[in-house]
């Protein structure tokens, strides 16, 4: 699945680190998510969009 | 090197257990004669050290519970599972080699240790298949 990741945490100027430690999850899993290597579950989709004040879909998109 | 609580607190349950582990292995070595028949006391006393190895599969246990990070665990869980196929893989063959030929008997005893080394194999699996080996706490 594609996702906006890299591109809203560009726009915050927060690097891996910053939004894992947001997410309070591990870089590694930022880096997964964030290069399509993982597809995080609906709970954690829903965190990813809170912290961004977004909707799921503008976020994660279709392949 | 553990690098979050989870990691250090199975770190901190590993490291006791191993010695545990081994200081009853030497008491069962010293107090259990070569080739002793299997009476009450025999196998009690070589029990002890299983109860390690069961402290082993439980440390591991709670790790796998305990993780909060989904990514890491799915990481953590693929390579359990490459060590789990590889070990009933494993086991399985010379089992059946050993029913239909003359090849040395394996003791039962390594079927944990090979499953540990299975873990190795299940870190690579991931690193080719994902990229990313996963934590080595």
């Amino acid at each position: 699945m594609k996702n906006r990741l890299k591109v809203l945490r560009a726009e915050r100027d927060w690097s891996q680190q910053d939004l894992a430690d947001r997410l309070e999850v591990s870089r590694q899993s930022v880096n997964a998510i964030e290069t399509g290597k993982y597809d995080p579950s609906l709970p954690l989709a829903f965190r990813i969009a809170d912290l961004f004040g977004l909707p799921i879909e503008a976020i994660f998109l279709k392949d | 090197m553990a690098a979050n609580p989870v990691q250090r607190r199975y770190v901190g349950r590993m490291i006791p257990i191993s010695i545990a582990y081994i200081a009853t292995v030497m008491l069962a070595s010293w107090i259990i004669p070569d080739d002793a028949a299997a009476t009450p006391l025999t196998v009690t006393v070589a029990l002890v050290p299983a109860l390690a190895t069961s402290g082993f599969i439980w440390a591991m246990a709670r790790y796998i519970a305990e993780l909060t990070d989904e990514y890491v665990r799915m990481l953590e869980i693929r390579k359990m599972l490459v060590a789990t196929g590889l070990t009933l893989a494993l086991a399985s063959g010379w089992g059946i080699l050993e029913l239909f030929t003359d090849v040395p008997r394996v003791p039962l005893f390594y079927v944990f240790p090979v499953w540990c080394l299975g873990l190795a194999v299940g870190s690579l699996v991931n690193r080719l298949t994902i990229g990313d080996g996963g934590p080595c706490p």
